[in-house]
């Protein structure tokens, strides 16, 4: 029998043969058990959408669903506001916030759209804004955002602008130059152009945008407030809000930073008109500032807004923390994205460096995607019989202009692959799944390495 | 074989859940805290609380498939339950929302377009007692009063003997904004007020407005279903909202918005806007982006919870009443105080007058005397301060609110146990003369000992 190190303390003298490596980082089979909880066989490709949650921050989530439910009333008056205060403290160090009194949580980047449009909207109703003053946003915002505006600014007599983004893009310029000229378009006839609303990675195709570039142009422009939809962003890009200089940021913190559902914050740029934002559910906070009305909206469970401290811990246990995942993310997502467009002959949707965590992977044209449905029913298909969940996007080809196109046609369906800390399904597990799958769809044949 | 040679010695299953049952179901409550302020944030059994647990795993495990596929058609099910429960004539009518400050704010905002659109005029009114839940008083100031509305407030007495009080005094508030030539746009009626706590006509207060002819009449019935009955037809109102989480168990939270079928009813609109806007509030309210839908999905599974006592939530709700009736009739009768009004007036929750050497003399003394209770003794009940008025001699100034619900349990002097608790302490604090400052000083950071140590 082995003699035993002393300062081993008790251990089992049969492991003991091995030398103990304490991991400074979470390894592979730790990630394999956080998210033990997701469906073994999927191919989970689509993080942006509704993202995911490690079992140790569901731990102490539920921690905190019971210490309400113990006690509900000493809850409300000792633990919820500080908690809340606390996970704001947070965020306002992670984004480079000045003040935690810019930073509010609320439920999700649509609920931060609807507190931003319903001021527009009151701007309007109240005389502030003249008709048709006009709202500008990004042609593929997500389609919350634009029914949104539909809500609170044509219902209260504003006009909309949408900047037509090309797709596939090839470069910045190419965005920033048809942003530039649907600002000119705005202005003409006299409009005052009273918010722009950008997204820091579109949802649908998913591309990053220059947004310092382009809020930048705003003010230069004379446009009164900026609004980023940065909904994908913290945990996929590096999220500094002065130096994005926007009035109003908001992140998701769910999708890509691990958060349980569902968490966002919305950061409002100290000014004169930020003390005129509510949250369109009223309590007794009404007036106390948006952040103090968003941390109590009524009875209701706030365990996601309270368990971000958590988060941070789990984020620490990667090598390079954020940074690091943001990093391996990427670098993953285009390596997978290469992969499939190297086998089946098509494109990416734009250069790697406007992608962060999720890529558009043309489709082969022998798919014939020619609608919206056909993409829906494209996505039923590899959900339901190939075990893979990946959003289809179908690209119209806009009149007179010469799509891309592979060697036997027209492309006109993208993939959004998305990546998220080594998910249970490996890189190549996934990427042989979805080539099977469309193997199996009889298209194309199986990418190969 | 004879096989039913075993069935002699079969003892048959309890047909409803037992004491120990539902102790056990409730067993992740602070042992040791007198619960009696159910009315606050309600509770929710472990069982409903795995259901609810299981529904979260399905997201996770794989949220777009849950989303395609099991969401929408849950949260039909969920609206079909409640349309059954409150006798709605057609689920379109009934939503599913966070809370009643979220159902209030939907038709707040309504009434807003209604300003800003030119239907209603600047001046035009709203109706509500004066006692009406912070929360939308504060909502009515957002979008009511913002967008050009006015308030009137009803006062509503208390202590109050009868409903011809309440009535008398909402007929009189109705007459003169009409000699004020006022249009009232809007009634807002609580079911069961929350601070004091009484139920209310509702019924009659609803004909009083038809005949007033005020447009919309909107009930705030947070501690409605599992307190007081609730039938949407014989009510009769436009609008009628109940969290499910107070009295029905649901885990927080879920409430639904009932909105009768009218040509309005498809401009009521969900505030935060997804890309379901115009599909209807009931399908709007159903998505409003991502979040964890669990406690409004799980509400099938609390009516088979509720259907384990006997009688299902009419039972629940006559058994809680009479509890807590005789409850606040013992402590009323101990602390030589009375009730805040008659017990048919009472759902299952009642206002019993505090001993007027606690001296409650505002809403700051509520607050301190309520942390007192808490800190020290591990009792949570809410407290009132009812202001005198001029003229008044020797009223009662404090009240406590007391709720009775399942999970409370009746022994020794038939009341409560925690209720019990709650008796002693106070009449202990009678008994040794602690006037009602000294527990005021006694919150200083300073104090260590406690007047029981005397």
């Amino acid at each position: 029998m082995q003699h035993e190190d002393p300062r081993n303390g008790e251990s089992d003298h049969r492991s003991s043969k091995k030398p103990k490596l304490s991991s400074k980082f979470i390894t592979e089979s730790d990630i394999r058990d956080e998210f033990s909880h997701h469906h073994p066989r999927v191919a989970r490709i689509n993080n942006g959408s509704f993202g995911s949650c490690p079992g140790s921050v569901l731990t102490a989530q539920r921690h905190l669903q019971l210490q309400f439910l113990r006690q509900p009333d000493a809850f409300y008056f000792n633990t919820l506001r500080d908690g809340i205060t606390a996970s704001r403290k947070i965020i306002k160090d992670f984004i480079n916030a000045d003040h935690v009194d810019e930073v509010s949580l609320v439920d999700n980047a649509t609920t931060a759209a609807a507190i931003v449009l319903q001021r527009i909207g009151r701007s309007f109703a109240e005389g502030k804004f003249q008709k048709n003053d006009t709202v500008l946003m990004l042609h593929c915002a997500f389609q919350a955002v634009k029914k949104s505006i539909q809500a609170y600014v044509t219902r209260a007599g504003g006009s909309v602008i949408e900047v037509r983004l090309p797709f596939p893009v090839n470069s910045e310029e190419e965005i920033i130059s048809e942003f530039k000229k649907s600002i000119e378009e705005g202005k003409s006839n006299g409009r005052k152009i009273r918010l722009a609303i950008i997204d820091h990675i579109t949802s649908m195709p998913s591309l990053v945008i220059p947004v310092k570039e382009l809020v930048r142009i705003c003010r230069a422009e004379g446009i009164e407030q900026v609004f980023v939809d940065a909904a994908h962003a913290i945990g996929s890009v590096k999220v500094d809000v002065k130096e994005v200089g926007a009035d109003f940021y908001v992140s998701n913190l769910h999708k890509w930073f691990f958060c349980p559902p569902s968490v966002a914050f919305l950061y409002c740029k100290k000014s004169t008109s930020s003390s005129d934002l509510h949250h369109p559910v009223v309590s007794h906070e009404y007036g106390n500032g948006l952040p103090v009305e968003s941390a109590w909206i009524g009875t209701r469970d706030y365990s996601s807004q309270l368990v971000v401290p958590a988060v941070l811990e789990f984020v620490n246990r990667f090598e390079g923390g954020i940074d690091g995942i943001m990093k391996r993310n990427h670098d993953e997502v285009v390596k997978m994205g290469k992969m499939l467009v190297e086998s089946w002959g098509t494109n990416l949707g734009s250069p790697p460096e406007m992608s962060a965590a999720m890529i558009m992977v043309g489709l082969p044209s022998r798919l014939c995607l020619n609608s919206e449905e056909d993409a829906v029913t494209l996505r039923s298909h590899l959900r339901d019989r190939y075990e893979v969940e990946v959003p289809i996007f179908h690209q119209v080809s806009k009149d007179g202009e010469e799509g891309v196109r592979d060697k036997d046609g027209f492309i006109t369906g993208y993939l959004r692959m998305g990546k998220c800390a080594k998910c249970f399904i490996r890189n190549e597990e996934a990427v042989m799944k979805v080539g099977a799958a469309f193997h199996g769809i009889n298209i194309c044949v199986l990418p190969s390495f | 074989m004879n096989s039913t040679s075993a069935s002699a010695a079969v003892t048959p299953q309890p047909l409803f859940i037992t004491p120990p049952e539902v102790f056990s179901e409730f067993s992740h409550h602070h042992p040791s805290v007198a619960r009696i302020n159910n009315g606050g944030f309600g509770c929710c059994p472990s069982s409903l609380i795995s259901s609810q647990r299981q529904i979260q795993l399905q997201w996770l495990r794989q949220p777009d498939e849950f989303f395609f596929n099991q969401l929408q058609p849950g949260m039909l099910r969920s609206r079909n339950v409640i349309k059954e429960l409150i006798n709605a004539d057609h689920v379109d009518e009934v939503s599913i929302v966070d809370n009643a400050s979220t159902a209030i704010s939907i038709v707040l905002q309504h009434m807003a377009w209604g300003f800003a659109e030119g239907k209603f005029r600047s001046g035009d009114a709203t109706v509500m007692f004066h006692c009406t839940y912070g929360a939308v008083k504060k909502s009515v100031e957002a979008y009511f009063v913002r967008a050009g509305g006015y308030v009137i407030e009803v006062p509503l007495p208390f202590p109050v003997n009868s409903d011809d009080e309440i009535l008398q005094e909402f007929r009189q508030a109705l007459e003169k904004a009409k000699q004020s030539g006022r249009s009232v746009r809007l009634a807002i009626i609580d079911h069961v007020t929350f601070m004091p706590t009484v139920v209310m006509p509702v019924k009659q207060l609803v004909s009083i407005c038809r005949e007033a002819g005020i447009d919309h009449i909107f009930i705030d019935a947070a501690h409605g279903i599992g307190c007081v009955d609730v039938d949407m037809k014989q009510i009769g109102a436009d609008f009628y909202t109940k969290n499910l989480h107070k009295w029905l168990f649901c885990p927080p939270s879920a409430a639904f918005l009932y909105c009768r079928k009218s040509n309005e009813i498809s401009a009521l609109h969900h505030p935060v806007v997804t890309h379901q806007y115009g599909n209807g509030l009931a399908t709007e309210s159903s998505w409003i982006g991502t979040r964890d839908y669990s406690a409004q999905l799980v509400v099938p599974k609390v009516l088979e919870f509720v259907n384990r006592f006997e009688g299902g939530i009419d039972g629940i709700k006559r058994r809680n009443h009479d509890a807590v009736v005789g409850m606040g009739e013992m402590l009323g009768k101990a602390w030589g105080t009375h009730l805040g009004c008659p017990p048919h007036m009472c759902s299952s929750m009642v206002m019993v007058g505090l001993p007027a050497c606690l001296q409650v003399s505002s809403d700051q003394d509520t607050l301190k005397l309520r942390t007192y209770l808490r800190d020290k003794f591990g009792v949570e009940v809410a407290i009132y301060y009812r202001p005198p008025k001029d003229g008044e001699v020797g009223p009662l100034t404090g009240y406590a609110r007391i709720s009775y619900q399942v999970y409370n349990k009746i022994k020794l002097l038939e009341l409560d146990t925690d209720t019990e608790k709650l008796l002693l302490l106070l009449l202990l604090l009678w008994i040794i003369d602690i006037t009602g400052k000294k527990y005021l000083s006694l919150l200083q950071p300073k104090a260590t000992t406690l007047p029981l140590s005397h």
